[in-house]
Formats: structure tokens, C-alpha cells, sequence
């Protein structure tokens, strides 16, 4: 069972722990204006009462967390040597052996997603991943929108880096998008599978519908080169 | 035998090597314990000699930060990144909002005190392109974060990088060593640009002030909401910020304020962003700050946003 531990003196009494729970394992003591931890057999170890915590006094033990693949090594070591109780208190991956098995976990999943997509939709999946791309250029957290096309491909390069390496040239219509390191492309390597298949056609939609979610504008495939790095040859068509 | 403890002082304002004076009665403890051999505010020192700890205070702006950085890890054991220049850039670490050419001719072209337009010879070290921590240069040991830090934590520290103490840092933030209470109070407003607020017992953040105390790292024991002003965040963010990408100070600030006050996250988020050169001020630096995918410290705050966004 997961051994749930509240700092009292560091509680700040926000309850908030006790709000944001989604099982219910605290009850809130209105007496002391502190947390009690009522059922910890309800706890799946989300942590999101640890990580919504202002003073950060809530921590878990036995929690098995899924390991990550896309932690900065620079920021880990930073971590690491800024406060002592870094390990147990967050999802710190250790070693990487421990990223190539967090890779190959989340490179299943994409390729059983991808697997199912094809087979239920056939013809649609294009659609699907530019559909999915839009959706994240909805949803994901930005100053404001980007003015064009130009300021959305320099906003993808950093938002889709490090496990993709994307290199972008824009010549008036023409857009040229390199893929160096590529998480799509390693899985495919791990677990045999030839490039171009339903993950490549899911992610180079998924990314033409973010980039042109962002920019405004809609995108077409004209070329695709594909091997140790791939090539798309893009061409820009204003809404 | 005494350990022996070097210090050196990059681009900073010299206030942590202050700092250290300021452990008043428990710097005689200190000096019981350690030789300082390279002090540069208090001896004439300009070697690098031996030691077994290495106390760098500013950040890596000009060569001669490099070089000096480089003799001072080549002479000690153990390096401390010392303050927040130090380990995130800290107030230094602004200057990585501009291209270096901007910064000379903010400074040097036609400026009120200036009027000469005349730009440093050669006989000046070079600054380089931009500001960096120092853990960019060399290796770095430990981390005392801080503007400047706390005279308990250099102590404690300093003991703990010795050997001397078992003392471990923890990765609580400052909201764990505030005594305000944080309650619920629907309805109040997002208060732009204000520090403080009219209830002393009452935590910031459910007056609607922003303060950065759940968001930053506890290497203070809180004195500024203690004394009625919002927390800053000079030690810069607290560990979750550091180790998870899409964790933000804007977004982990609006979350517990909308939880608290019912203020849109949004709301929060744009407010971070018009005045990220004050809220986000001493990590600018960082790469675990910029580096994040949803932060664009240069288009919110760096010269583009000084002209309105042209």
C-alpha cells in the first residue's frame, strides 16, 4: 500500500490536498485545519495532491511511477544537488537504461494506437492525426498566438524537441521539414517496423495539423524522403 | 586539520560575499571550523590556491568570469554555486534577454550618463554572447541558491559540503516555513503589480496578490510574507519546476490561485507573461526555465516586447 506523510508543521491549511484528490483518501480536520489520510487503500498514486501542495509537504512511498523518457539530464543533476529528498519525491529516473525502457514502454503504446487507428479507420487516419495535431495547438499553454507561419514552425522546433528533432526551412510556399533524432523512427527500429507505415502517416499529420493550427495556414505533402533522417516537402496555402 | 574554503565573485553585486558576514556571531563558529585562504572582499588574494571548497558567487557574463571560474574549480575539491547568479543567472542573468549588441548600445550609445558614446577598449574582459550559470562552464557540487542566501543555509551548507553536518536540504517550498493561513476566498480579484495586502494572517494568494512562495524554493524561512510582503522568489523555482517540463511558475501559481479565489488560470498566466521580467527575474538564465516548451522569456520580456511587440 502506498504510505502517504503530511508535514504538519509545514501545512499551510488550504485543504487543497483533500479538493484536488480524485478517491477521496483525505478528510479534512476542520478542528486542526490539517489533512488526515482516511483511506490510503484508495490512493493509485496520481500525486496530485503532492503536486498541487504549496509548501510541497505531502510524500508518497511505494509509489510506482511510470518512467519518463523526456527528463533534461541537465535539470535532473540540477535537482539533484539542490535539495536532498529530490529522489523520493519526484519522478526522477535514475539511469539510461531506465529512458530506453520508458522509450520502448510509450513506443508499444504508439504503435498499438496506430495499429487500431488503421484497422478500424483505414483511409481516415490522415485525418485523425491532423485532427489530433489541431487539437493540441488548441490546448497547449502559449503567450499568445503566433504572428504566421514563421513564428509557429520556431515555437514546434522547441515544443517538440528533444524527442524530435525538427529542422524547418520556409522558402515563400515552399516548406522543407527535416526530422533528425525522431521518437517514431526509434520505435520503429526497436521493434522492426519499415518507415512510412501508419505511425509515420499519424505523426507527419498530427504535425502538419499543429503547424497549421498555429500558423494559420493549411499544408500539403508534396514529397517524403525517408531513412536515417526524413525529408517532407511541404507546400503552403493561405486560409 | 581546518578545511580550507576559497571564494570567488563572478558577474554579481558582491551581496553573498556580504551575505557571509551577516552570519554575525556564527561566522566566528565558522572560521573555527574553516581557513578562508581567498576571500576577495576581505584579502588580497589574487591566486588560486588549494582548498578543499570552492564558494562562486555571479554568473559567466565576460572571459574573465570563464577563466576565473575555470582556475577556481582546477584549485578546489568541491565547487558551491553560491546565490542565485550563480545557479540560475539570477538578476545577471536578464542580460540573456538581449543580443550583446543591444546591451552595449543601451549602455554605452547615447545613454543619459554616456554622453561620450564610447564603447570599453581592449583592456576591458570581453563579454561574451550571453549570460550563463556557471554549472554551463564547469561542475558544479552543490547549490545555495538566494539573493542573497540565507546566513542559516550558507551555515548550514557550508557544514553539510564539509562533511561536518548531516543536515539535509529539503525541497519544500517557502509556503513551508510561512505562518499565514491559506484559506479559501471566492470572488477576490487578481491584484496586478501589488506586494503586499491587508490581512496579516491571511495568505497572499487568497487575497488575490500573486506570490511566488509555492513556487519557490524554501532557502529562506520565509522572512518577506512573514514581514507583509509577497514572496519574490529569489531562490528561484522549487524542485517540481526544475524536474517536470510542463510544470510553470504561471501555471502552478494560477492553479492555486483559481482553486483558491475562483481567478481564471488564464488571467494568471497573461499577467505572468506581460511582467515576466520581474516575476520570472531570477532564473531568467536558466535553462530549466527558458528551455521549457511553453516559456518564451525573450517574446514576453527581451527587446521585442520593450517595442510593443513590433
Amino acid at each position: 500500500m502506498i504510505q502517504i506523510t503530511v508535514d504538519d508543521k509545514a501545512c499551510v491549511s488550504c485543504s487543497l490536498c483533500a479538493e484536488i484528490c480524485p478517491t477521496d483518501v483525505f478528510i479534512w480536520d476542520e478542528a486542526k485545519g490539517l489533512p488526515r489520510v482516511d483511506k490510503p487503500a484508495e490512493c493509485f498514486g496520481c500525486l496530485s495532491c503532492s503536486e498541487i501542495c504549496p509548501p510541497h509537504c505531502i510524500t508518497h512511498e511505494g509509489v510506482v511511477l511510470s518512467e519518463s523518457h523526456y527528463h533534461d539530464p541537465y535539470a535532473l543533476r540540477l535537482a539533484s544537488r539542490l535539495a536532498a529528498d529530490v529522489g523520493g519525491r519526484f519522478n526522477v529516473p535514475g539511469d539510461p537504461a531506465s529512458q530506453t525502457r520508458a522509450a520502448t514502454d510509450l513506443g508499444v503504446r504508439l504503435r498499438s494506437v496506430a495499429e487500431v487507428f488503421k484497422r478500424t479507420l483505414g483511409g481516415s487516419l490522415p485525418a485523425v492525426g491532423t485532427m489530433a495535431g489541431r487539437t493540441l495547438a488548441r490546448h497547449l499553454p502559449r503567450y499568445r498566438e503566433p504572428r504566421g507561419l514563421d513564428e509557429a514552425l520556431a515555437l514546434a522546433v522547441k515544443q517538440f524537441a528533444p524527442a524530435w528533432e525538427l529542422t524547418t526551412d520556409r522558402k515563400g510556399e515552399d516548406l522543407t521539414v527535416d526530422i533528425g533524432r525522431c521518437f517514431v523512427r526509434e520505435t520503429c527500429e526497436r521493434e522492426g517496423i519499415e518507415l512510412g507505415g501508419e505511425m509515420c502517416v499519424l505523426f507527419y499529420n498530427y504535425l502538419a495539423g499543429y503547424l497549421g493550427q498555429m500558423g494559420r495556414v493549411r499544408l500539403r505533402l508534396m514529397e517524403a524522403e525517408r531513412g536515417p533522417t526524413c525529408r517532407y516537402k511541404v507546400k503552403i496555402y493561405e486560409k | 586539520m581546518k578545511a580550507r574554503v576559497s571564494t570567488d565573485w563572478l558577474s554579481g553585486c558582491s551581496g553573498c560575499h556580504v551575505a557571509m558576514v551577516d552570519l554575525h556571531e556564527k561566522l566566528l563558529g565558522l572560521v573555527e571550523e574553516v581557513d578562508f585562504v581567498r576571500v576577495p572582499v576581505l584579502m588580497d588574494e589574487k591566486g588560486y590556491p588549494k582548498a578543499d571548497v570552492g564558494v562562486v558567487e555571479g554568473a559567466v557574463r565576460s572571459d574573465h568570469d570563464r577563466q576565473a571560474l575555470e582556475k577556481m574549480r582546477a584549485s578546489v575539491d568541491k565547487l558551491i554555486a553560491f546565490g542565485s547568479c550563480a545557479v540560475y543567472g539570477g538578476p545577471s542573468g536578464l542580460g540573456w534577454l538581449h543580443e550583446r549588441d543591444e546591451v552595449f548600445a543601451a549602455v554605452y550609445d547615447g545613454g543619459p550618463t554616456n554622453a561620450g558614446g564610447e564603447r570599453p577598449d581592449a583592456d576591458a574582459p570581453t563579454l561574451e554572447d550571453s549570460v550563463v550559470p556557471i554549472d554551463e562552464v564547469v561542475e558544479v557540487d552543490a547549490y545555495l541558491p538566494g539573493c542573497p542566501p540565507h546566513p542559516y543555509f550558507i551555515a548550514a551548507g557550508l557544514r553539510a559540503v564539509l562533511g561536518a553536518s548531516d543536515l539535509k536540504l529539503t525541497s519544500m517550498s517557502v509556503c513551508a516555513d510561512c505562518d499565514r493561513k491559506m484559506q479559501k476566498n471566492p470572488g477576490a480579484a487578481l491584484c496586478r503589480g501589488a506586494v503586499t495586502a491587508d490581512k496579516d494572517s491571511l495568505c497572499f494568494l487568497s487575497q488575490g496578490v500573486v506570490c511566488l512562495g509555492s513556487v519557490s524554493l524554501n532557502r529562506c524561512q520565509a522572512p518577506c510574507p512573514k514581514s507583509g510582503v509577497a514572496c519574490f522568489g529569489c531562490a528561484g523555482p522549487s524542485v517540481d519546476l526544475i524536474t517536470e517540463p510542463h510544470l510553470d511558475l504561471r501555471n502552478m501559481v494560477g492553479r492555486r490561485l483559481n482553486l483558491l479565489t475562483g481567478i481564471p488560470v488564464e488571467e494568471v498566466a497573461r499577467y505572468f507573461e506581460e511582467d515576466a521580467k520581474t516575476l520570472y527575474a531570477y532564473a531568467v538564465a536558466s535553462p530549466v526555465i527558458h528551455g521549457k516548451p511553453t516559456v518564451e522569456m525573450r517574446q514576453w520580456a527581451g527587446p521585442k516586447a520593450a517595442r510593443g511587440g513590433e
